[in-house]
């Protein structure tokens, strides 16, 4: 049997695949599908088809569902792309050794969909994994076709071109008058083919945001990095958080690196688009039990960017928690009509006529204590969820739960709130009488406590000893950097390996706090 | 009278002969309660001119069957879970069931027992409903939103098209938003709709003539916000509103729309003048509405004195925001001299109930007048205790009509142009998506069980993400298409101006 060098480049393209699609991207494949929706029935196929390229969509969204288990998408995206060689290489009758031209398209495809980066969260493209592998195999069979029937007209290419025109204009011009808003195409594909779109941590947050989501707190925790060469985003900084909120480890914060950075991406049009409140606020709302701004969100995104199964999922969660039963069942009956998220949704369902299930439920377990006592009130995180999550909890001055009273501690010193914490430390001190107080506290409280910013002196308050002993040296060293007259930066780096888990370095030395 | 019914009969049978009808079951084991259906058509009155009532039937059954039982014949349907009505038949059923009632029998399969429920009846008004409804089309957003549309729905059959789509204009960097169609004696040769953001302005048809106005001037507050056609001359009072929005944090209304300013105005559309009505200091005007014979105009207004000079409007607005109710009040206009007179309160809600009123709509006959009233605010279809109240306009006598409410939001009443029926929006499926309901309103005065519009897929609702804004009756289809509109829309706006009063 002859060695065919087609197979080969075949194959070779297969392997890359399968290695670039399910094996080191099955996190971004999976948020793709979690980014998208497909619900079965008449409603919601009326409501896709009536767009432009409604039933490419319709058909497209249909498949990319299918990433839930990124082989089994990666798997039918690349026969497609086979079909496409195979279709490449017999309209163009390729010879065998330059069979690897005809894999020019399906390698662009391949590139394309790894290259939208933080671009999943802004195109309003449903079903965009297939779309242009579906263009792209439409104008090859289109292209195909005209030529088998023209093959025994003896007439110019130029003919041949205005033959495989017409019939395209003339749908065009029919869909005009059909359908008025075809010509206003509103399909919103990623900008830019070779600018960065992604960075170092955009995985890291993709796999931060589905360990989150599925109360994995410690997988959370094990994204963020272990040293500080790559410093995390703002967004990994909220998700390890939360996670240590969970695991009743808030205190940490501090010591698990919390000098977050905006994402760093060359594509100007999307570095100024990017927000938490797209990336990741309606679960970040949710986890903080702050049920209808993480509904409000989720709704937002999803008129904004298109329906997902993520933001159904978390509309339907607040609705359960703000028992609107009713709305609840709305969206999981919509995600029992889904193929992958139909357990989740079954499963949910239950909570609503069993309160005990519910209650035993991972998610009230960890969510229910974040609930506070508050009175309803009017208000507007104007697009920064992290913002408003520090100015509401730091002014929070009721704490109903051992969580919440973490949490306003804790968010009152991430936001460097001189003034509320030291309120919080002494309704602490009134409320924990005999208890020791955690050494982070304690820190905040010696550095603010006999300053104008505290309302409340401190002066006389007994710390720990190893707490007074280290904020003296930290003194201490500060005061002789300043002396060489070196520069913050410099001070920074110098004194971080000693006191880079202190709250003392973080306010001092983390000045590049930028909300995004 | 006989001899139609016997033809009708007669035509109906040839239909069933040539359908195909599921059997009734013989040996059903009784229920004693109704059965749970979705859209709820049990015991409703309705048009006789209305397309098919299908209905989902939500019983824990594999199979259902319904048997339609009227004068002169039954037919039964059933196909899985759903009873989907031919619309033929359905026309001849009305027809023979027009100022009586037909019967429904439910018959549920579980396992392999049948379960019969006990009937339930919809009776055939003799009165038609207008053909035509029209509506925004939104999801129940905060601030986003990007695709909308005004639609209009042929309420004899399920055909429903776009009359403007905000797509047709938009790019991803100009969104447009759409609202406030409106229409003149519910004919579309006279009718408007505000487009806002990207190539903002209002587009005015009169007399089937398209024009895009810019009805923002230095003296008033806005462009025209809610809009009312005067019923003879050519003319339309519209609000204007300084609006912000803030939500709540945990209240299950989620969102206050409030208005820190509003006042009214007159727009006359020969002349392209805007002229003030009313701007009184610490009185927010809203909703115009006027009386069919175009003599008095009614609006709401709530009393509301800023206290707080060190901080914003706004911010105060937020803070006192359940102090914010509106009273229903009335104006004389001489349509001649187009000048008001005699303004009086003709409905106090803020002061002796505790309560605000919003959305007045008076009926054709000029006897009665529908509003929604709530605790407090201005956009009741964010507030769950939002009900509809009705005030006979000789007595002043106010009543709520139960028949139509829910313990959810009701808002946006309007009538038929023949004063029989009655539609509001309501989010009593689920509190957050509004949908149509029709309600028949007798010539004793009294409304009837509300009914959602129908729909040819009866689970369409649920599955549907969008809510249903400002419905309005027509007793046309709007001319004009979505392309004019759209090569319109993309045109400058002509100004307004403005009028000393």
């Amino acid at each position: 049997m002859r060695f065919s060098l087609k197979y080969a480049y075949l194959s070779a393209f297969i392997v890359l695949a399968y290695l670039l699609l399910p094996t080191m991207n099955a996190d971004y494949l999976y948020t793709i599908q979690d980014n998208d929706v497909f619900i079965s029935g008449h409603t919601f196929m009326m409501d896709t088809v009536q767009n432009e390229g409604g039933w490419l969509a319709w058909i497209a969204r249909f498949l990319t569902q299918f990433f839930y288990h990124p082989w089994l998408g990666s798997t039918i995206l690349i026969l497609f792309w086979v079909a496409i060689y195979w279709i490449t290489i017999r309209m163009f009758s390729i010879k065998d050794k330059w069979c690897f031209v005809a894999l020019a398209i399906p390698v662009f495809l391949l590139y394309d969909l790894l290259s939208y980066g933080y671009w999943i969260y802004y195109a309003q493209a449903p079903g965009f994994p297939f779309v242009p592998t579906f263009l792209a195999l439409f104008a090859l069979l289109y292209t195909w076709g005209i030529i088998y029937l023209t093959r025994n007209l003896h007439i110019s290419w130029t003919l041949k071109g205005l033959i495989a025109i017409t019939p395209l204009a003339i749908i065009l011009y029919i869909s005009h008058l059909l359908w008025p808003t075809s010509w206003n195409l509103n399909y919103h594909s990623k900008n830019g083919i070779l600018t960065t779109l992604t960075d170092k941590n955009f995985r890291h947050e993709l796999r931060m945001y589905r360990a989150l989501d599925e109360f994995r707190y410690d997988d959370v925790l094990k994204e963020m990095p272990a040293n500080n060469e790559t410093p995390p985003t703002n967004l990994m900084v909220l998700y390890k958080n939360i996670a240590l909120l969970h695991t009743g480890r808030l205190t940490d914060l501090f010591k698990t690196n919390n000098c977050g950075i905006n994402p760093f991406v060359t594509d100007s049009t999307l570095s100024s688009r990017i927000r938490i409140t797209q990336l990741g606020a309606p679960l970040i709302y949710y986890q903080f039990g702050q049920f209808n701004f993480a509904y409000r969100r989720a709704m937002e995104n999803s008129v904004t960017y298109g329906q997902s199964f993520r933001n159904l999922k978390i509309m339907a969660l607040c609705s359960v928690f703000n028992q609107e039963f009713d709305l609840a069942a709305k969206y999981l009956q919509m995600l029992k009509t889904s193929l992958f998220h139909r357990d989740w949704a079954i499963e949910h369902e239950r909570w609503m006529y069993n309160s005990t299930l519910f209650m035993q439920s991972r998610d009230f377990q960890a969510i229910a204590p974040m609930i506070d006592d508050d009175a309803n009130t009017l208000d507007n995180d104007e697009g920064r969820c992290e913002q408003y999550l520090l100015d509401h909890y730091s002014a929070l001055r009721h704490a109903s739960s051992p969580q919440l009273e973490e949490t306003i501690m804790c968010l009152s010193l991430w936001r460097k709130d001189a003034f509320a914490f030291c309120i919080h430390f002494y309704d602490y001190v009134q409320h924990h009488p005999q208890e020791s107080i955690p050494p982070l506290y304690q820190e905040g409280a010696i550095l603010h406590g006999n300053t104008d910013l505290s309302p409340i002196d401190f002066s006389r308050f007994k710390f720990d000893t190893f707490v007074a002993d280290r904020y003296n040296r930290f003194v201490q060293d500060y005061n002789q950097l300043t002396q060489q007259g070196l520069s913050n930066e410099e001070m920074g780096r110098r004194l971080q390996p000693t006191y880079g888990d202190t709250y003392w370095w973080y306010y001092y030395f983390y000045t590049d706090f930028i909300i995004y | 009278m006989k001899m139609k019914i016997f033809f009708s009969s007669i035509i109906l049978v040839a239909i069933m002969a040539a359908c195909t009808h599921p059997a009734v079951p013989e040996d059903a084991k009784k229920e004693s309660r109704l059965p749970h259906i979705y859209p709820d058509y049990t015991e409703v009155t309705i048009p006789c001119n209305i397309c098919p009532l299908n209905f989902a039937v939500r019983e824990n059954a594999s199979e259902v069957v319904a048997r339609f039982t009227f004068p002169g014949g039954e037919i039964a349907y059933g196909k899985g879970q759903n009873v989907l009505i031919d619309e033929e038949e359905w026309k001849l059923m009305l027809k023979a069931a027009k100022g009586k009632s037909m019967q429904v029998e439910v018959f549920t399969k579980e396992g392999e027992r049948w379960k019969a429920y006990k009937p339930f009846n919809i009776y055939v008004a003799k009165d038609s409903i207008d053909s035509y409804i029209s509506y925004r089309v939104i999801q129940p957003s905060y601030v986003a939103y990007e695709k909308l549309s005004i639609n209009q729905r042929n309420l004899t059959n399920f055909d429903e098209k776009e009359i403007y789509n905000n797509m047709s204009v938009s790019t991803e960097k100009t969104g447009q938003c759409i609202n406030c169609h409106s229409y003149q004696n519910f004919k579309t040769d006279n009718m408007l709709f505000h487009m806002r953001q990207g190539y903002g302005g209002t587009m005015l048809v009169v007399n089937g003539e398209l024009h895009k106005i810019d009805l923002k001037t230095e003296q008033t507050l806005s462009a025209g916000v809610y809009p009312a056609w005067h019923p003879t001359k050519r003319l339309i009072a519209f609000s204007t509103n300084s609006t912000g929005q803030s939500f709540h944090t945990k209240d299950l209304n989620k969102i206050e729309v409030q208005d820190t300013e509003s006042d009214l105005i007159l727009y006359d559309i020969d002349k392209n003048e805007v002229s003030i009505i009313s701007e009184l200091e610490d009185e927010l005007e809203v909703f115009p509405t006027w009386s069919p014979d175009g003599k008095k105009l009614y609006f709401c207004s709530a009393h509301f004195e800023y206290k707080n000079d060190s901080i914003a409007h706004e911010t105060e607005m937020i803070q006192r925001y359940k102090e914010v109710k509106y009273d229903l009040y009335c104006a004389d206009f001489n349509p001649d001299t187009k000048e008001f007179s005699n303004v009086e309160m003709i409905y106090n809600a803020a002061d002796s109930l505790g309560q605000s009123v919003t959305l007045p709509r008076i009926s054709p006959d000029g006897k009665y007048l529908l509003f929604a009233q709530a605790e407090y605010g201005c956009f009741h279809v964010w507030h769950a205790d939002a009900d509809i109240y009705m005030m006979d306009l000789k007595t002043r006598e106010v009543q709520r009509l139960d028949a139509v409410n829910s313990p959810r939001s009701e808002s946006y009443p309007t009538w038929s142009s023949n004063g029989r029926w009655i539609m509001v929006d309501s989010r009593r499926d689920d509190g957050n998506y509004t949908r149509p309901l029709l309600a028949y309103f007798d010539r004793q005065g009294k409304a009837h069980k509300a009914f959602a519009v129908p729909q040819k897929d009866p689970n369409f609702y649920t599955f549907f993400l969008r809510s249903y804004n400002r419905p309005e009756f027509m007793v046309e289809p709007v001319g004009i298409t979505p392309q004019e509109f759209a090569k319109k829309a993309k045109e400058e706006a002509v100004k307004a101006k403005y009028a000393q009063r």
